[in-house]
């Protein structure tokens, strides 16, 4: 009778199982991280707050003329602020990195991922990493004085096309023609050339997402294709590409939120010429909203400082719904990367 | 009855699809020297441009070539693989001529303006015409390391409690975070600086602002850039970390916080120490929120928190539209400078990220 009783007392009370933290060291482990990532909420919040509240005049006095106008005075009692030629010179070179990036990009992840020797993607890898941390002034630099001469020849090549006739049967291509005739000697500063340096800013990253898609593709899907009788290429276009446009999509946004928010790479690159230049890519004249910041700010009146926050604002609300979108096109395309 | 032979047949020294036709070899070969030798002599006999040239004489010749060749050996099949080939092959060759185009040019054209004192004295007696035996960016390579040193101190544990909220809590927000994340990941670089100047340095909510120019407000417009690189990719390093090590600790009744500073920790070590230099590698040739937040300087200023300071890429961004020579020479030096720092902590990310993966491999 008392052993049966001697047994039972040496039974620990019941424990009891919680699934939230109780202890003091873990409700603090679990707060200070909660509260640290709330920063990434913060300081979205913060910077439309505080770029707004700079801005909020701008708006007030310049309307909705602000994005649309074209024109940019900061001379007192005359003061225009508008950005519409920045705003759609940022959005013209954007597409145009864009035309020239996502080839070579998804070549090169092509070629790392399926087609190159184990060593060679190795090196590759490193190398496009590298230039995915390349800071974009040293581009700038090498953009300004490397870059710039040999895209400038492309582009007197390409103005040659402007112009197409054979016998009686002519026509023209405004898009490497130059408007209301100004000089077609020089092809600086053009949109194309900003183009171009954007588009070697944004290869790497639209290579490391697109590889990475290729790297984690159903191998079982792409050997089975090859089974049935595909080709490289048909293996390429009806399996990988299909399979992996999520993703391919998602970079190619990233791509282009950098390319939208690209700031000093462009910036000794492109002529900022207050005034739309709507196709001919060519022509000496673009626009930038994030060069424009830089070019006026240092001598800003105060007003026009406030126009920049406003156009700064502009740019991050713009880049934001890109990169959002892309970061959600990306992690539906990667499941592998949601634990 | 004729007797059986029960010699072995020969052992096939390949398999049957290793085994390939010598002459079908040769002509893959040819298919990939001719066309460009013949572009070559026909660029020179006829003296024609040599982008247009590229475009218009090598490229169809290459292209007919190769599916030609491709079209004799594997008939139908074999002239779209040789298109897909010769396309991926040219545009990673674009891709890689540019790339070694940036470092070559940077790294030559740098060269010029090394010298001893190009690392150690700083710009104060310099005018623009100044030869190159005098002056350099000591000052500018101090006043980086004294700002993105700052930006280090308060961003990677910030970076790093991001990264362990989104691994090892079930948080209800992780999908918010990681999506804000990678939203931030992509902020434009002025509008940072833009951010950091309308809440620091102009008068927002008095008649004057908070702050004037100074190191520290770079330091702190730095951080919205290095913060999601830091926490991605120390995302990453915990994620490698087997789940089956984290459910040991806490079979073993190690309480959360226990199981992540003595188990989780040490295995994501080196991960996490990557993360930190590939963070710092974003960030050191950040120009365009120093141009706004901080007032560069031709002295030395060893206190980020007062006064003017130079740091190496709002330097170069001084130097680099100048018309001089050596002007131009002191841009390329600084370039080459901030190269060099990118390369070593790249490297030394490179070579800790790797022993992180051996110990997986040995794990497994």
């Amino acid at each position: 009778m008392s052993d049966i009783q001697d047994v039972t007392a040496e039974v620990p009370a019941r424990r009891q199982l919680r699934t939230k933290p109780f202890s003091l060291a873990d409700r603090l482990f679990y707060g200070i991280t909660k509260s640290a990532s709330s920063i990434s909420v913060i300081l979205v919040v913060a910077i439309l707050l505080f770029l707004l509240s700079q801005s909020f005049s701008t708006f007030q006095t310049q309307g909705f003329d602000f994005i649309t106008g074209s024109q940019w005075n900061n001379a007192k009692g005359h003061e225009v602020f508008q950005i519409g030629p920045m705003l759609w010179g940022s959005v013209l070179i954007s597409i145009l990195g864009i035309i020239g990036g996502v080839p070579m990009a998804i070549a090169a992840a092509y070629f790392i991922e399926f087609m190159a020797p184990k060593s060679v993607a190795k090196v590759a890898t490193v190398l496009v990493d590298l230039l995915a941390a390349m800071p974009s002034i040293v581009i700038g630099l090498w953009g300004l004085y490397v870059l710039t001469p040999v895209v400038a020849h492309w582009g007197s090549l390409l103005y040659g096309l402007h112009h197409v006739g054979i016998g009686p049967v002519s026509f023209d291509i405004p898009l490497f023609a130059m408007s209301d005739g100004s000089d077609p000697s020089t092809f600086g500063g053009s949109p194309f050339i900003a183009g171009w340096i954007v588009a070697v800013m944004i290869v790497p990253i639209i290579t490391s997402v697109t590889r990475e898609i290729f790297s984690q593709m159903d191998r079982d899907l792409i050997n089975s294709a090859l089974a049935l009788g595909g080709s490289r290429s048909s293996v390429f276009m009806r399996v990988i590409l299909p399979t992996a446009s999520g993703g391919v999509t998602g970079g190619v946004l990233l791509g282009l939120g950098r390319a939208l928010g690209e700031t000093v790479a462009i910036f000794y690159v492109l002529n900022l010429v207050s005034d739309i230049n709507w196709f001919n890519i060519l022509q000496s004249k673009g626009g930038s909203v994030a060069s424009l910041v830089l070019q006026k700010f240092g001598e800003g009146t105060p007003n026009e400082i406030k126009a920049l926050m406003a156009a700064g604002l502009v740019l991050f609300v713009l880049t934001l719904l890109v990169n959002w979108l892309a970061a959600v096109i990306v992690n539906r395309a990667q499941p592998w990367r949601k634990l | 009855m004729s007797e059986l032979d029960l010699t072995a047949l020969p052992r096939p020294v390949k398999q049957p699809w290793q085994v390939r036709n010598p002459r079908n070899t040769w002509l893959v070969a040819a298919a990939s020297v001719l066309p460009m030798l013949l572009s070559v002599l026909i660029t020179v006999v006829a003296n024609i441009d040599a982008t247009l040239a590229t475009i218009l004489v090598f490229l169809p010749l290459q292209i007919i070539a190769s599916v030609g060749v491709g079209q004799y050996i594997f008939g139908k099949k074999g002239r779209g693989d040789a298109i897909l080939v010769i396309f991926t092959i040219f545009f990673s060759t674009l891709v890689g001529v540019l790339l070694v185009s940036v470092m070559f040019s940077v790294v030559v054209d740098g060269l010029r303006a090394m010298s001893p004192q190009f690392f150690g004295q700083n710009n104060h007696y310099i005018s623009s015409t100044t030869s190159l035996e005098y002056g350099g960016v000591g000052h500018a390579i101090l006043g980086t390391l004294l700002i993105v040193g700052l930006t280090t101190l308060f961003t990677i544990p910030l970076g790093i409690l991001i990264a362990i909220y989104l691994t090892e809590t079930r948080g209800r927000m992780r999908s918010t975070v990681r999506t804000l994340v990678q939203a931030i990941s992509g902020l434009p670089s002025v509008v940072s600086g833009l951010f950091i100047y309308a809440f620091l340095i102009a008068p927002s909510f008095s008649s004057h602002g908070l702050t004037q120019q100074a190191g520290w407000v770079g330091s702190v417009a730095l951080f919205p850039l290095m913060l999601p690189t830091v926490a991605r990719i120390a995302e990453e390093a915990l994620r490698l970390v087997p789940q089956e090590l984290r459910n040991g600790a806490y079979a073993l009744g190690a309480p959360a916080f226990k199981a992540f500073w003595q188990v989780t920790l040490p295995a994501a070590k080196s991960g996490l120490i990557t993360a930190a230099l590939l963070g710092v590698a974003r960030i050191i040739g950040e120009t365009a929120p120093l141009i706004l937040t901080t007032a560069p300087s031709n002295d030395t200023n060893l206190n980020p928190f007062v006064g003017q300071i130079a740091t190496l890429p709002t330097y170069l961004y001084g130097y680099i539209n100048q018309v001089q020579a050596t002007s131009q020479q002191r841009a390329w030096g600084a370039a080459l400078v901030i190269l060099i720092l990118v390369f070593v902590l790249f490297t030394l990310a490179r070579v800790l990220g790797s022993a992180k993966s051996t110990k997986a491999k040995k794990r497994k």
